[in-house]
């Protein structure tokens, strides 16, 4: 508490001019005979004020000391006195009359939920609106059903005979089914395919080892390579000479990789190949 | 405790729990609205679609 009042003693600007102990400022040199201006905003004649209280009663004199004030009817302050600095401004106690509103007033409590409520059954509303534009978007980028049903191809491998090679049409590409004698079959798996150009196993490239599957592109240029032909008895591209052995590997000529392998399936059931 | 303020207490009192509440509740009110749109759409169209009108073509063997 001492701190404070002497934080507020600090920051109170002290009054310039000294103050006697019954709080009326000491001005030695204030000519109490002076006269107002003329002021033509003051009523009444000019001159000292009317309502100055008579001798009688006290007021202002001049001492040796300087101004005094005297007032005789009422007692002079003896003890415990307490200078009094200047203030602009006067606390106002009394806040401007408010109505009473409280009776309209709603219960927070009970509404609280329902407010929340509401809030949340809109968030949930949004999400689910924005979730579902957001895969139907998605769902439009994704491939038709006629466009699914076109990328199938189903191949009845009773109708080919064994050594017999089968073109067909997939996905605008064509497609060498080969059904392959054991010979052919021990031609391929025996030869020293880790010395090819494009290194790849018999066994990593039929799924059964009768039935090999192969875009019939040639990896050069794109050409379509001749079935039963070439030098290792597989197909050969008459573009540019290349040879492809039984397996479809590339031996020979400009191609650099073996014929591609597409994606197929057997159905067991009713022995047919499922190519995509 | 009334309800409502057991509602409040359970569900938006921690703003995690109410964000989880809102995103599960879009989750179950997305397939909630299909099945119930599907279920009126069928009814409305009753024996005029195809899985309606199968059997009388389609004999299974």
């Amino acid at each position: 508490m001492a701190t404070f009042q002497a934080v507020k003693k600090a920051v109170t600007l002290t009054p310039t001019v000294r103050a006697l102990p019954s709080g009326i400022p000491h001005a030695p040199l204030l000519n109490l005979a002076a006269r107002a201006p003329h002021d033509p905003h003051a009523h009444g004649a000019a001159g000292p004020r009317a309502d100055a209280a008579p001798q009688w009663a006290g007021g202002v004199s001049r001492t040796a000391s300087g101004l005094v004030s005297k007032t005789f009817t009422t007692v002079s302050p003896t003890s415990n006195f307490q200078q009094r600095y200047i203030h602009t401004s006067v606390a106002r106690k009394d806040a401007p009359e408010v109505p009473d509103f409280s009776a309209y007033r709603t219960n927070p409590e009970t509404n609280r939920a329902l407010s929340y409520f509401m809030v949340g059954s809109l968030g949930v509303i949004s999400a689910s609106a924005a979730k579902s534009s957001v895969s139907e978007f998605l769902q439009s980028m994704a491939a038709s059903a006629d466009v699914l049903a076109l990328a199938k191809v189903e191949v009845d491998l009773t109708t080919i005979p064994e050594g017999k090679n089968v073109i067909i049409k997939w996905r605008g590409k064509p497609v060498f089914i080969r059904h392959r004698t054991q010979s052919e079959i021990d031609e391929a798996r025996s030869s020293d395919w880790k010395s090819f150009r494009d290194p790849q196993a018999d066994e990593d490239r039929v799924k059964k080892p009768e039935w090999l599957v192969m875009l019939g592109v040639c990896t050069h240029l794109g050409c379509v390579p001749i079935g039963e032909a070439g030098d290792y008895g597989g197909w050969f591209c008459p573009c540019h000479g290349s040879h492809y052995d039984i397996s479809g590997r590339a031996r020979k000529g400009p191609a650099p990789l073996n014929l591609e392998v597409p994606v197929y399936e057997f159905n067991e059931t009713e022995d047919k190949l499922v190519i995509g | 405790m009334s309800l409502s303020t057991t509602f409040y207490n359970a569900f938006f009192k921690r703003n995690s729990v109410f964000v989880g509440t809102v995103f599960a509740g879009a989750f179950a009110f997305g397939i909630g609205f299909d099945i119930g749109v599907s279920k009126f759409y069928d009814t409305w169209n009753k024996g005029k679609q195809w899985k309606d009108i199968r059997h009388k073509y389609v004999q299974e063997e």
